[in-house]
């Protein structure tokens, strides 16, 4: 892969929490206007990766890069700044806030609550349901809700990589469906997107490369499809039950 | 009549002080997980820094509150969070309670031993003497204080509700993480939040001293009333600390009255066991959720 489409790439990442070392020199390259997917067993350091390189744990050893620069050691702000969004697992709103105010937080790096405010037009375009609870508190909307408005919240930024945890978590088929259309629809206006799934083959399915992680480091990478119908990689990780023909 | 009036005005009064300690209290516990026990300390302080400041530079009471304020905020905000806070915290909270206990008996003794253990006069900032309204009439200083006090729970409330860096110390208050994952500048909100709880606890100096006066161990009712009102209002929310803060103003006055000087401090401590007995989440407190 040449460089010049990678648009995050990290070398011999080491990290973890504490004395806890969880990325034993873990090396990815994640290209530019692609959805990726990491794959990979409980404990993998899937979760971990994104806290490392979002810099919200140290990266011990190894060098991360984004866009051509490195970026190792920066802080969250900075790296938003740079054009990378991370919207983790679980619940991130705050939910004593209104769905306009959470949206608005959204924007604080940007500097400019004018600018946010702009931006903010262009999120409720795109999620209608969200205008229409603008002033309701957060708490009170669907889980379903909650997730577009996380990523709205994240996508006020314009990013250039959006790094997703467990998207589907919590959420019906129904809902999981718009959630990976939303991704798909990002990756076409020339967002690059990194999810981590636990859903893994509807992941895939939608994803145009995959990333395996195992114990702390790559196993392997390759196109999505591939890695969907890798024999060994299906029993593995994709559910042994369902062993494909 | 006049005299339930007038004890009601007072206790309103003495009560918007003592909300002013607890409303700080609540809003470093909210956004730090700093539990301070020498909040009582933090007020009585501040006082001692006004009277030197009279007595050595010859100024007013208003300059002398300016000076105490600046001293207050860099010392009892910035230089507290630097110094004690900040290397504490990842111990823990007991640890850091511990600290803050510490740090209390350190401020009381100084002040005893590098200024005074006698109880000095402190200048009121309001007249004395009472205004009639209609058949009452109440104390002007009471009055003041309340006015005085009012405004700054209205700005404070306003500044936390209605402005986008009050709105990111919610959001740091709320979810820490999530705050710094979108970029609140995490750090500086904490900061606001020590620099706030020290400009509060100068004005509860100067609001209260002139009725206590200013004494060394001031620190430690205060403190057991600021703690209280917290908990009694609710510990995760400013409104709680504030009607907490009220409610114990009122209940010291009328108690000192109708029942007995004596048993004034023993009051908000049954109020404390009666609420945490029977409505332990405080009186607007609600599990797992934090306002400002």
């Amino acid at each position: 892969m040449a460089d010049s489409n990678i648009i995050l790439r990290t070398e011999k990442l080491v990290s973890g929490y504490g004395a806890t070392t969880i990325l034993h020199g873990a090396s990815i390259a994640v290209r530019e206007k692609r959805i990726t997917t990491i794959i990979g067993p409980n404990g993998a350091g899937k979760s971990t990766l994104f806290r490392a390189v979002f810099g919200l744990l140290p990266a011990r050893e190894g060098k991360i890069m984004f866009r051509g620069e490195d970026i190792t050691g920066s802080a969250p702000r900075a790296l938003l700044r740079r054009g990378l969004a991370y919207v983790p697992q679980g619940r991130n709103l705050f939910g004593e806030l209104s769905v306009a105010e959470n949206l608005e937080l959204g924007g604080v790096s940007l500097g400019s609550l004018a600018l946010t405010r702009q931006r903010m037009g262009a999120v409720f375009e795109r999620f209608p349901a969200l205008k229409l609870r603008a002033g309701a508190q957060a708490s009170t909307l669907s889980g379903g809700e909650q997730k577009m408005l996380e990523v709205g919240r994240a996508l006020l930024l314009e990013p250039k990589l959006l790094m997703i945890d467990e998207p589907s978590i919590g959420l019906s088929p129904k809902l999981v469906g718009d959630v990976f259309a939303l991704l798909t629809g990002l990756r076409d206006t020339g967002v690059s997107v990194l999810m981590v799934e636990q859903n893994a083959r509807a992941a895939l399915a939608i994803s145009d490369d995959a990333l395996v992680l195992q114990q702390g480091r790559l196993a392997l990478s390759g196109a999505a499809s591939e890695i969907l119908d890798h024999p060994e990689i299906g029993r593995l990780f994709l559910g042994g039950g369902l062993k494909r023909a | 009549m006049s005299d339930i009036v007038q004890l009601f005005v007072s206790g309103i009064s003495t009560g918007a002080i003592y909300a002013l300690a607890a409303m700080g209290f609540t809003l470093l516990w909210q956004t730090t997980g700093t539990i301070n026990f020498a909040q009582g300390e933090f007020v009585m302080l501040p006082a001692f820094i006004m009277l030197a400041a009279m007595n050595l530079l010859d100024v007013g009471l208003l300059s002398a509150f300016v000076i105490s304020l600046v001293v207050s905020m860099v010392l009892l905000g910035a230089a507290f969070k630097r110094a004690l806070v900040d290397p504490m915290a990842h111990h823990g909270v007991l640890p850091l309670i511990i600290a803050t206990i510490a740090l209390g008996i350190f401020m009381k003794e100084a002040v005893k031993t590098f200024y005074s253990a006698e109880a000095q006069p402190f200048a009121a900032f309001a007249p004395e003497g009472a205004m009639r309204i209609g058949p009452v009439s109440v104390s002007i200083e009471n009055i003041a204080v309340l006015a005085v006090a009012v405004v700054a729970i209205l700005a404070l409330q306003l500044f936390l509700q209605r402005t986008f860096a009050g709105r990111c110390m919610q959001a740091v208050a709320q979810n820490r993480e999530s705050a710094r994952i979108l970029g609140v500048p995490v750090e500086r909100m904490v900061l606001y939040t020590f620099l706030i709880n020290a400009a509060l606890a100068t004005l509860a100096a100067l609001l209260v001293t002139p009725t206590y006066l200013a004494k060394f161990d001031n620190g430690e009712s205060l403190g057991l009333i600021a703690f209280i009102a917290a908990i009694v209002g609710g510990f995760n929310q400013m409104r709680g600390a504030l009607a907490g803060g009220l409610l114990i103003g009122l209940i010291d006055n009328f108690t000192a009255v109708y029942i007995s000087t004596q048993y004034r401090h023993a009051i908000p401590l049954i109020l404390l066991i009666v609420v945490i007995l029977f409505r332990p989440q405080g009186l607007f407190g609600r599990a797992e959720e934090r306002r400002l």
